[in-house]
């Protein structure tokens, strides 16, 4: 189970550091899947279960379909992305700042001493009864979020003509 | 090592993927990249809610976290990528720098 979880959280980190130093959106989209998936299996193999399966449905289907909408809705060009936006150097800094960022953390870590806990006794509580139940609120304001999201784009996708 | 148990790993590569979501929010005027830059950053804190469920034990309440965070997520990448289409509709690109000459 450990060696899943390792090697799943280093695919994780690389498909992150490379949807950012991609210029290519519809690239950094796929690597933006592809870390979703691998979220998906460390939660599975942590026993959630259904929350790996919605993050590799929704996260990785879903919002990739978000995104090659967009960009195929902009029909934006590949050289005009590298050309306006992104200078190559910008994001060549990124493994630095991690590494630099890595080692300050781990040095703040082993200078208080920190460890996590062990991992207690699994508590059985049924995950349906647990959203339906004890977070009803949680669902009151998803579907809230829902709704004015939904509201949200058909407003920004009205006709220009219905606004004049 | 105790200390390098996977537990410690997953908290030390959540921070590094919030750091990489900060960089990409800070390096790009590009929107959609933006937005990935946010959602690399909301995949962090599930990735912590399911790893503070499996420390203590209440797998199912973290879940139901974890399901809140997704959907609002969701909701968050949709309307942000209505915004950068009617951006790109009105001024031909996707410069969030262009966001500043909107008149209400």
């Amino acid at each position: 189970m450990e060696v899943i979880i390792y090697v799943s959280l280093v695919f994780l980190l690389i498909f992150c550091v490379m949807a950012v130093m991609s210029h290519s959106i519809l690239k950094s989209a796929v690597y933006l899947a592809l870390a979703s998936v691998m979220l998906g299996v460390i939660m599975y193999v942590l026993g959630a279960h259904w929350a790996a399966v919605f993050e590799i449905s929704v996260c990785s289907g879903l919002v990739t379909v978000i995104f090659i909408s967009a960009i195929s809705l902009s029909k934006i060009k590949h050289d005009e992305i590298q050309k306006l936006y992104e200078h190559k150097k910008r994001s060549a800094y990124l493994p630095a700042v991690l590494i630099i960022g890595g080692v300050l953390i781990a040095a703040a870590a082993m200078a208080a001493d920190f460890t996590l806990p062990e991992a207690a006794a699994a508590i059985s509580e049924e995950f349906r009864e647990t959203l339906w139940n004890t977070r009803q609120a949680d669902i009151l304001g998803q579907i809230i979020a829902i709704l004015a999201g939904g509201m949200a784009v058909v407003v920004l996708f009205q006709n220009d003509e219905v606004k004049k | 090592m105790e200390i390098l148990n996977f537990r410690t790993i997953m908290l030390f590569l959540g921070l590094l993927m919030i750091i990489t979501g900060c960089y990409c929010l800070i390096r790009t005027y590009h929107m959609l990249k933006i937005i990935i830059g946010i959602e690399i950053g909301m995949k962090a804190v599930t990735m912590f809610l399911v790893l503070a469920g499996y420390i203590n034990g209440h797998m199912g309440l973290a879940q139901a976290y974890v399901i809140t965070v997704i959907v609002l997520e969701v909701v968050i990448t949709l309307v942000a990528a209505g915004v950068t289409i009617g951006l790109y509709k009105k001024y031909g690109d996707m410069d969030i720098r262009n966001l500043t000459k909107l008149k209400g």
